[in-house]
């Protein structure tokens, strides 16, 4: 019998058929990875590049990055906000699904895009304090429209910026001030300890 | 066989290292065993409950537990003092060394044992090293037992994933755990205290136990500032160190009268 399938195989027509399985499996494989970046579906096709070329600032709709440890996705209600006093609001067809939830009286349900695993406590208020852009680590929004992660973001990604700003070097200590050199290395202690994020 | 740890010059640099930064006093002349501290420990870290049959197993997760001991023969036995016991946070733990995978390493930054879950491969060597017994295993996964569900609109609704704290990790089947002197209220009350400019205060904040205690006999903070109410407490007389044989270094001081 498995000599048979061999012989088979061995065959023009067995080739062909060879030869169309493993693309057409590779190929699936190939699908099954490109589906796992793509951003996921949104419940509008919400533009950032619209409304940060608009000059809206990121926190605006996600205040809580100031102040803890969740940015927030807004509801509706901030977007109504602005958008009721838009007369393109009620003829777009892009925006419908907004005024009909609003209509309704639900909200939306946004799909978090730049998460992490429950096993890291990440914060957003050090990083805001430090002087972090939001670009830093969530990409320019000024060239996405459904917001999309940039980079992978795994632990040596954190370790690397977190070593690479307490580093003793000319950038962080310019002066070789003895303070500012223990100030640092303090500082390193702490962003490098497990506890920090895993807890 | 005793050394006197004064004449081979060692003394300071024990004492360094047991100073430690976090520390606890417990009480034992006014700990009334009532099991609040459990209660609450469970309720702020997510701890599971693991049920009847596992518990028959020994397999009961607790991170902190009140032990209690007879002292004597029957009939003429003597209740010991209630004895809370968790985690001790040693100086040098004994799990530390031992762990394959470097999973409970030694915070330098809060001078605490820490657990790492999403490192943890369970070989459970920690727990067998330990001598106060005070690490849990996850047998299974105790927050996601299908029979414990409800099935609403397609997905499995779980009723007491609602009181989950979601600052400490939900550990799944085969990793380690144990008490971390609520480390997430550490964490939170530095980001505030460095939010509004300022050090962390002495009492500021305190882990769930000592805040539950209705004796109060549980009290929290830095050891290394000799002005605060732990660092005060930890100094009396009548402070004792469990195992302090073993030279681990605990940072849990009992208070017991005798």
């Amino acid at each position: 019998m498995i000599r048979k399938f061999f012989e088979w195989v061995l065959s023009p027509m067995g080739r062909i058929a060879m030869v169309i399985t493993v693309m057409s499996l590779f190929s699936l494989a190939a699908y099954g990875v490109y589906q796992t970046q793509q951003p996921p579906e949104q419940p509008i096709q919400f533009t950032h590049k619209l409304h940060v070329g608009l000059g809206i600032q990121c926190l605006y709709c996600h205040p809580g990055a100031l102040r803890g440890p969740s940015p927030g996705l807004p509801t509706i209600n901030k977007c109504w906000g602005c958008h009721q006093q838009i007369a393109k609001t009620q003829t777009s067809p892009l925006l419908k699904p907004m005024v009909d939830a609003m209509n309704a009286g639900v909200g939306f349900t946004w799909v978090p895009v730049a998460q992490v695993p429950d096993f890291v406590h990440f914060t957003h208020r050090p990083h805001i304090a430090a002087g972090l852009n939001c670009e830093k680590c969530h990409g320019d929004m000024t060239k996405v429209t459904i917001a999309e992660n940039p980079q992978v973001m795994n632990m040596g990604w954190c370790l690397n910026c977190h070593k690479s700003r307490t580093e003793d070097n000319f950038q962080n200590n310019p002066t070789g001030d003895a303070i500012v050199s223990a100030q640092l290395e303090e500082k390193r202690t702490k962003l490098t300890d497990c506890g920090t994020c895993h807890y | 066989m005793t050394v006197d740890l004064n004449l081979v010059g060692a003394k300071g640099a024990i004492a360094e290292a047991a100073e430690g930064k976090w520390g606890m006093t417990i009480d034992q002349d006014i700990c009334t065993g009532c099991q609040a501290c459990v209660a609450a420990c469970a309720m702020e870290n997510n701890v599971a409950f693991v049920g009847e049959e596992d518990a028959g197993y020994g397999r009961t997760q607790h991170w902190i537990r009140i032990e209690r001991f007879w002292d004597g023969e029957y009939p003429h036995v003597k209740a010991t003092p209630f004895q809370p016991m968790l985690c001790q946070q040693c100086g040098h733990a004994p799990c530390e060394p031992v762990c394959p995978v470097f999973a409970t390493p030694h915070s330098p930054a809060e001078d605490l044992n820490l657990q790492v879950y999403n490192r943890c491969v369970g070989t459970r060597y920690c727990a067998n090293n330990c001598p106060f017994q005070v690490r849990s295993f996850n047998w299974r996964d105790y927050h996601i037992i299908p029979e414990l569900g409800n099935m609403v609109n397609g997905t499995l609704v779980f009723p007491l994933h609602n009181q989950l704290n979601p600052d400490v990790t939900v550990r799944r089947r085969g990793v380690m755990e144990k008490c971390t002197f609520c480390i997430q209220r550490i964490h939170h009350a530095q980001d505030t205290a460095k939010s509004e400019g300022r050090e962390v205060e002495d009492g500021e904040f305190t882990t769930a136990c000592a805040q539950a205690c209705p004796a109060s006999a549980i009290t929290f903070g830095r050891v290394d500032h000799p002005e605060s109410l732990v660092s005060q407490m930890a100094h009396q007389e009548r402070g004792v160190k469990h195992l302090e044989e073993l030279n681990t270094l605990p940072r849990v001081t009992y208070l017991k009268e005798g």
